[in-house]
Order: structure tokens, then C-alpha cells, then sequence
């Protein structure tokens, strides 16, 4: 086989930090037993649980605390490496409360929201009489960048948020009318041109928005941490509002008002997630409700490195399975310290890049160029078999890996992932990648006779019967799936990865986004406090203690803790 | 002519020990008597009476019911026995058996119990006694070497871990070590040390791990030449695709039927 990237072993290196000295390949080993105090963090909890009893009086963290007082961490404890990255970190340092990048990334979906211009343009045009022009959008521009983080606009008198705590709040434009963006003032305007410069992507994106102009709002951080994903909606659409008001000089009791409230808050309002019903009761903008189409399109790899699906792919399986798995189920379903190590598994130790890339080469070689194999289930069946087969003989070769893969769920969603994201790539069609999902999950039950916990036994072995249904209540196109799509919506380690495959399909095809084109130029955004192109990139800073997150009430407490 | 269950294609050892364990035809290799086995499941005290969580059917005065009528209560149903467990670990380093053979095995030749088959562990919920009724046959046979398995209520993650130097499996917990050249467990299912050494015989050698092994693996048997089992897996990938969407289509796409072809790759 002729690799064209780099696939042959690539988790080595990783390996050979997390284990250093020791032969990677050897199938027995001394275990030392030495506990937490082998591990710099686990230490460092330590001696914080030790201040934070004696300061409150009440006992808190200690790692001696477990059966019969036997401390955890009887075997080598080992530091995780961030995927394609050279960062080293702590397993600690990647649960999201320990993360603050991982935080902003979530922080910065569910204080987005995309609110279409044109219904109000036509509202003031038509029904009021005023002239629309660009110099009129940068006139309000200017007024909802000064009244979005909660400033006062036409009312005087009013109660103010101090700017320092809301600094990261902002509202851009977007269109794909090159006359248009060329007149707003450019601290206002996303670039579509510039930023998707690579294989067309520009002119496919103006192509799909056409026309239309929107606005990328991004209400404070803060706010989001105090109220729920349903706020953004409301917060948005009521500053909007009143931007409109001052901006085009109208009466503020007049009804038109409500033509542009309703716009703004219904009518021309995209919620990065939808509302979930009632059993699971989650406003709009809640992870439960992002499909993983709209959760591949935020990540923005695919525009910088287009060459390279992988690479991208990757970069949604880590942005999926931190915020599926970590926080959505860990902490909103779940509850208690949650899954993290059913999401690092997808995005440190380049094991799911070595795996993906194989099976990528494979079809590559087979197959041709992306996007190019046949849409069925025997090209399914065939990458994924291979992918899961070399997987599977990887970490039987490699008993380092197999130990840093401890539980059989890590290595079902890694395996099923790269079967399903070399297939998308190969096919350039998701359900097919779903296809290769499930055969993945087969020929991994039956090799080793295990699989996952209790719930691989039922999405994985079911799910394969709704791969071709689109019927809304029994299936869909996987774009359009979600978190909450009845069969997935209980099991930890598969929702990342189905948004890693849905962004592979379309990586495979070169498409300029997946289901969205409003989402992806939205979140190409480089103001944002989170860098949705370098998703790992930006868990590892997190993880080093250098990310500076947005929200932070520093300027309204007292220093030092 | 008698139906005569085929279990599982394959023609290697690992296939042929997987028809084994799913058809109860295991060889008995080792004796545990029924007090140890009791304190190493650390459910009561050897001697001590089943406790009970309702009184003997017997004495209930049952509904007429016809699913009663026909189906005959376990021992452990009958006297009213609680439901208690046995998880069993098992080494992806050749151990002989896995989760998923384990339960083929409990469930096709043990009636009232409930297998629930994870990747490190293989519990088995039942009446107390019916419960060690399975456990002792499990563990007295060939599906299970006490170096490469063992009873483990808790902390299961040993199945993936490197051996240890000894050639066991790690046990956080450390409820079985290795004396005399046998393997002995001071320690109940879930680690609370028991007043007595449970000796469950001696460990497998490497050589006859992996002649009674139930998994694939590339120092053993190579999974991907088991070509008839790949074969197998992906026809029922297939039919759960196709049954699931155009069930009428299905034989038509049939492994080795129409323009699709499912062979091993």
C-alpha cells in the first residue's frame, strides 16, 4: 500500500512519552502501586483538598478515600497528548471544569445566534417608507455593538453592564453580496472572501447565501453562565430592537416594532440547537439540540486545510465528543464527574489519527480520489472492515495502547470512528459513513467477543436498521441527527464521533460546509474568544493553563482567592 | 430429522472453543468446593441459610396462570431465594473466555438467569443458588483460568491492562495472588478480604491459554483469516440494513446474490 499521509503507527510517539522507558510492545510489567502521588495533579488535588477542609471545616478531596482506603491510581498513572499537538497534559486537565478552553467552546455556540437582516430592511423599506443603505447598516451596526453587551440605547437612565465583563460581545454581518460587505465598515463585516480563499469555498458559500444579509451575534459569556441557551434568543432580539429604534430614528411605541421583534426573535432567528421536548426539556441553544451537521459546520478546519479531510474530520470528533460526551451527556444527563475518558480517547494520543488515516490510505488506494467510491454497502463494508481490522491488530500489537484504551467503549467509538470517517471521506456521503459505523461495531463485537458497555449492545446493534431510513421518526439524514435523535440519545462515545463523519462526508466531497452555510461563515469569525479551527490546539492550551476565557468576574471581586 | 444448532461458524480453535461454550460442552478442570466458592462471592456465609425475599412458591398459592403451568421455577425461584450476582473479568490476553461467550453460555444453558455483557466484565443475576449453581460449573471448567480471570465485583479495567509480571491479570484490588505455583483469592468479588484461602488450581500456561482461548488475536489466531465469521458478520450487517429499510429488497442483495457481493476483504 502507498501511504499518502502519514498512517503507519504515528501513536507511537505518544505512547513512548506516556510510557517512557518502557517497551511499548512487552505484554507484562511490574506494577509499582504507587498510588496518587505518582501524578503532579493528583498531588496538587491533594494538598488543595487539605486547604479547602482546614478553610471550611467541613473534609473534601482525598485521594485515600476508596475501597478499604486504598488509594486509586494502583497502576502507572500516564499524561495525555493532545492529538497532532506536541502538548503533554494531566487526564485531569481535560474534564471541562478543569479546562476553560473547553468551556469558551461551548460558551461560544450557545451565545451565538444568527438573525437574519432582510425581513427587517423590508419592514422599514415597505411599511415605513426609510431608505435602507449601507451607510444606514453601519449606522445601526455601530448601535447594536454598543447596545448587544448590554448597553443603553434610546432610554435614558438605565442600569449598564460594566464593558470589561462583556468585552467579548460583539455582532458581525455577513452576505453573499460582494457590493454589499464592500461598504460596511470592515470591523463589522466577516469576510467570506478571505476566509474561505481555499478550493472555492467563497464562491459556494456566496452562492448558497445568495443575496441574503445576516448577523453573527454573540451575546456575553456571562450572560449564557447565569441564564440557559434560551436567553441568547431573547437577550439578542430585545438589544437588536432597540438598535433598530435608534438607528433608523423610529418611535419606539410604533407597531412596526413588533414586526421587527418578531423577526428578530422568531422569524429570522437560527438557533445554533433546537428546543428538545418535553421529556428532556432543554430550551433552544442547549447541546442536546445541536444536529451534528450545524456541529461540523462550527468547525473550521475544513477551510484552512481542505487538502487534508482527516485533519478536519478530527478536529469535530474532538469539538463532538467534548461537548456531546463531556458535557451534554457527563454532566446535563448524566450528572456527577462525568465521561471524559470516553472523549479523550478521540483526541489525544493521535490514535484515532493513525487509525483514520489508514483506513483513509486504504481507500484512497482502492477506490481513488475523495468522494469518489461507490455510494453502497459494500464500499461500508469494505473500508470499515479493513479499518476496524488494522485497529483492532494495533492494539493486540501494542499492549501500551491497549491499556491507554482501558475500556472497551474508548475502543468502539476510536475504531467505529475511523471506519465511519474514512468511509464518509471515500464516499462523500454520511449515511454510507453511518453504514460503516455499524459494521465496524460487528466486526469488533465478534473479533474480541466484547464490546462497549450495556448501551453498545443497543444502538450499535440496532442501529444499523435505520442507516437508510429518513422518516422523521425513525431516521433522518445525519446531518440533521442529533444528540437527541431518539436511538442516540443515552450513550456516551458516539455523538462526536457521528458529527466527526457527518463533516467527513462533506470533507470527502469538498464541499464549503455540511448543512449550513449561515453556520459555518458564522463561526469562521477569528473575534472569536474560541478558535474553532484548531479545536485540539485549543483544548491543550486549556489544558497548559494558558487559555484566557471570556466571563470572568475578575474586575467585580476581590483579588487573589 | 433433529435440528441440530450449529453456534458459530469458523474453523479454527477459537472458533471451535466459541461452539463450545455456547453448546455447554466445556471440559471440568479443577474442583472448588461449595464454601469457598460461596466466600470468594461474598454474598453470605458459608453454612449460612439462603436468605429469602418471599416465602417457597410452594406455600404462596400461586394464580392460576398458564405461563406458570408451563414454565417450571428454578430451584432458586422456588424456595424465594434473593437475586444475587456473579461478574466475571476475563484478560483480552488470551483468557479462554470472553463476555460475550460467557453469556451465550449462560443463557443457552442455564434457565432464569441475566446476563449483561460488557467489554471488561460478564455479570450473571439470578436466584442465589441458581446463581452458584452457574458460577461453580463456570469456573470449575475450561472457560476459565484463574490467572487470566477471575471474580470481580468492581475495578474490571485489569482486562485490558498489561499482565503482570507473574503472568496474571492486574487486579487493582489484589483479591487473587499467585502461591505455591496456585492461584489464591483471599478477597470477595468486590475486594472486603474473607477469613480464608480459596484455592482456585493452577494458572494456565501461556500455550494452553491459547489453545482454549475464545478471542482473536494477532499472537494467536489471526482474526482476519477466520474468513467464514467475517463472512457471517457481514451478512448480518447487511440483512439489519436492509430489513430495516426494504425488507422485500433484502435477499435480493443477499451475500453472493444480485450485483452486491459480501465477501471477506
Amino acid at each position: 500500500m502507498t501511504y499518502k499521509y502519514p498512517s503507519e503507527k504515528i501513536f507511537v510517539e505518544a505512547l513512548r512519552e506516556k510510557f517512557a522507558g518502557l517497551d511499548l510492545s512487552e505484554q507484562k510489567v511490574k506494577y509499582v502501586r504507587a498510588g496518587y502521588l505518582q501524578s503532579a495533579r493528583k498531588r496538587e488535588f491533594q494538598a488543595a483538598g487539605e486547604r479547602v477542609a482546614e478553610k471550611r471545616g467541613i473534609k473534601q478531596y482525598d485521594a485515600n478515600v476508596h475501597l478499604g482506603g486504598m488509594t486509586l491510581g494502583q497502576r502507572q498513572l500516564v499524561p495525555y497528548k493532545l492529538s497532532t499537538r506536541p502538548d503533554i497534559v494531566e487526564g485531569d486537565d481535560l474534564h471541562y471544569v478543569n479546562n476553560p478552553a473547553m468551556q469558551q467552546m461551548w460558551d461560544d455556540m450557545k451565545r451565538t445566534i444568527i438573525v437574519g437582516m432582510d425581513l427587517a430592511h423590508e419592514t422599514l423599506e415597505k411599511r415605513l417608507g426609510k431608505e435602507v443603505t449601507p451607510e444606514t447598516i453601519n449606522g445601526y451596526m455601530e448601535a447594536v455593538n454598543h447596545t448587544m453587551p448590554g448597553a443603553a440605547i434610546v432610554q435614558e437612565h438605565m442600569v449598564e453592564t460594566h464593558p470589561g465583563l462583556v468585552d467579548d460581545c460583539y455582532v458581525k454581518i455577513f452576505t453573499g453580496d460582494d457590493e454589499l460587505a464592500d461598504e460596511i465598515d470592515p470591523q463589522y463585516v466577516i469576510n467570506i472572501n478571505k476566509l474561505f480563499d481555499k478550493e472555492d469555498q467563497n464562491e459556494k458559500l456566496k452562492a448558497a447565501i445568495g443575496k441574503t444579509t445576516w448577523q453573527a451575534v454573540h451575546i456575553p459569556t456571562i450572560v449564557v453562565r447565569s441564564c440557559d441557551g434560551g436567553n441568547t434568543s431573547r437577550w439578542s432580539a430585545m438589544q437588536i430592537g432597540m438598535s433598530f429604534i435608534a438607528a433608523y430614528n423610529m418611535c419606539a411605541g410604533e407597531a412596526a416594532v413588533a414586526d421587527l421583534a418578531f423577526a428578530a426573535k422568531h422569524a429570522a432567528a437560527i438557533q445554533m440547537a433546537e428546543m428538545l421536548p418535553a421529556r428532556r426539556a432543554r430550551s433552544p441553544n442547549e447541546p442536546g439540540g445541536l444536529s451534528f451537521g450545524y456541529c461540523a459546520d462550527m468547525v473550521q478546519t475544513m477551510r484552512i486545510k481542505p487538502e487534508d479531510p482527516v485533519w478536519y474530520t478530527l478536529e469535530v470528533v474532538a469539538c463532538g465528543t467534548m461537548l456531546y460526551d463531556q458535557i451534554w451527556l457527563g454532566s446535563y444527563m448524566s450528572g456527577g464527574v462525568g465521561f471524559t475518558q470516553y472523549a479523550t480517547a478521540a483526541y489525544t494520543n493521535d490514535v484515532l489519527d493513525d487509525f483514520t488515516y489508514y483506513g483513509y490510505d486504504y481507500a484512497l488506494n482502492k477506490y481513488g480520489p475523495d468522494g469518489t467510491a461507490p455510494n453502497d454497502l459494500a464500499t461500508a463494508t469494505d473500508i470499515a472492515t479493513e479499518t476496524t481490522l488494522n485497529g483492532m491488530e494495533s492494539y493486540e500489537d501494542y499492549p501500551t495502547l491497549l491499556e491507554d484504551h482501558f475500556g472497551g467503549s474508548q475502543r468502539a467509538g476510536i475504531l467505529a470512528a475511523a471506519s465511519a470517517c474514512a468511509t464518509g471521506i471515500a464516499t462523500g456521503n454520511a449515511q454510507v459513513a453511518l453504514s460503516g459505523w455499524y459494521m465496524s461495531m460487528y466486526v469488533h463485537k465478534e473479533g474480541w467477543g466484547r464490546l462497549g458497555f450495556f448501551g453498545y449492545d443497543l444502538q450499535d446493534q440496532c442501529g444499523a436498521t435505520n442507516v437508510c431510513s429518513y422518516q422523521g421518526d425513525e431516521g433522518e439524514c445525519l446531518e440533521l441527527r442529533g444528540a437527541n435523535y431518539p436511538n442516540y440519545a443515552m450513550n456516551v462515545g458516539h455523538q462526536g464521533e457521528y458529527a466527526g463523519f457527518t463533516g467527513a462526508a462533506h470533507a470527502g466531497a469538498h464541499d464549503a460546509y455540511c448543512c449550513n452555510p449561515l453556520v459555518k461563515v458564522c463561526f469562521a469569525d477569528p473575534s472569536l474568544v474560541f478558535d474553532f479551527s484548531y479545536i485540539r490546539r485549543e483544548y491543550a492550551k486549556g489544558g497548559m493553563r494558558t487559555f484566557r476565557p471570556a466571563g470572568e468576574r475578575s474586575l467585580v471581586i476581590p483579588a487573589g482567592i | 430429522m433433529a435440528y441440530k444448532p450449529q453456534y458459530y461458524p469458523g474453523s479454527s480453535s477459537v472458533a471451535v472453543n466459541r461452539r463450545k461454550h455456547m453448546s455447554g460442552d466445556i471440559e471440568k478442570l479443577r474442583t472448588v468446593s461449595d464454601d469457598d466458592l460461596v466466600a470468594a462471592l461474598g454474598h453470605r456465609a458459608p453454612g449460612a441459610d439462603y436468605p429469602s425475599t418471599h416465602p417457597p412458591l410452594a406455600e404462596m398459592g400461586e394464580p392460576d396462570c398458564p405461563i406458570r403451568q408451563l414454565v417450571e421455577p428454578t430451584p432458586g425461584a422456588a424456595a424465594g431465594d434473593r437475586v444475587r450476582y456473579s461478574q466475571f473479568t476475563d484478560s483480552m490476553y488470551s483468557a479462554p473466555s470472553t463476555p460475550y461467550f460467557r453469556s451465550y453460555y449462560a443463557a443457552i444453558n442455564h434457565r432464569g438467569v441475566d446476563p449483561g455483557t460488557l467489554s471488561g466484565r460478564q455479570i450473571v443475576e439470578a436466584r442465589e443458588r441458581d446463581m452458584e449453581v452457574y458460577t461453580k460449573a463456570t469456573i470449575e471448567s475450561e472457560m476459565t483460568c484463574p490467572g487470566l480471570a477471575g471474580l470481580r465485583g468492581c475495578t474490571v479495567h485489569g482486562h485490558s491492562l498489561r499482565l503482570d509480571e507473574d503472568g496474571t491479570m492486574f487486579d487493582m484490588l489484589q483479591r487473587v495472588h499467585l502461591e505455591g505455583g496456585n492461584i489464591i483469592e483471599d478477597k470477595d468479588q468486590v475486594g472486603v478480604p474473607i477469613d480464608r484461602k480459596v484455592n482456585l488450581g493452577k494458572p494456565m500456561t501461556e500455550a494452553e491459554a491459547k489453545k482454549r482461548t475464545t478471542i482473536y488475536r494477532t499472537d494467536g489466531v489471526r482474526y482476519r483469516t477466520e474468513e467464514e465469521v467475517l463472512d457471517h458478520v457481514h451478512l448480518v450487517h447487511h440483512r439489519r440494513t436492509m430489513y430495516g429499510f426494504r425488507p422485500e429488497n433484502a435477499s435480493e442483495t443477499a451475500a453472493g446474490t444480485g450485483d452486491i457481493k459480501y465477501h471477506t476483504v
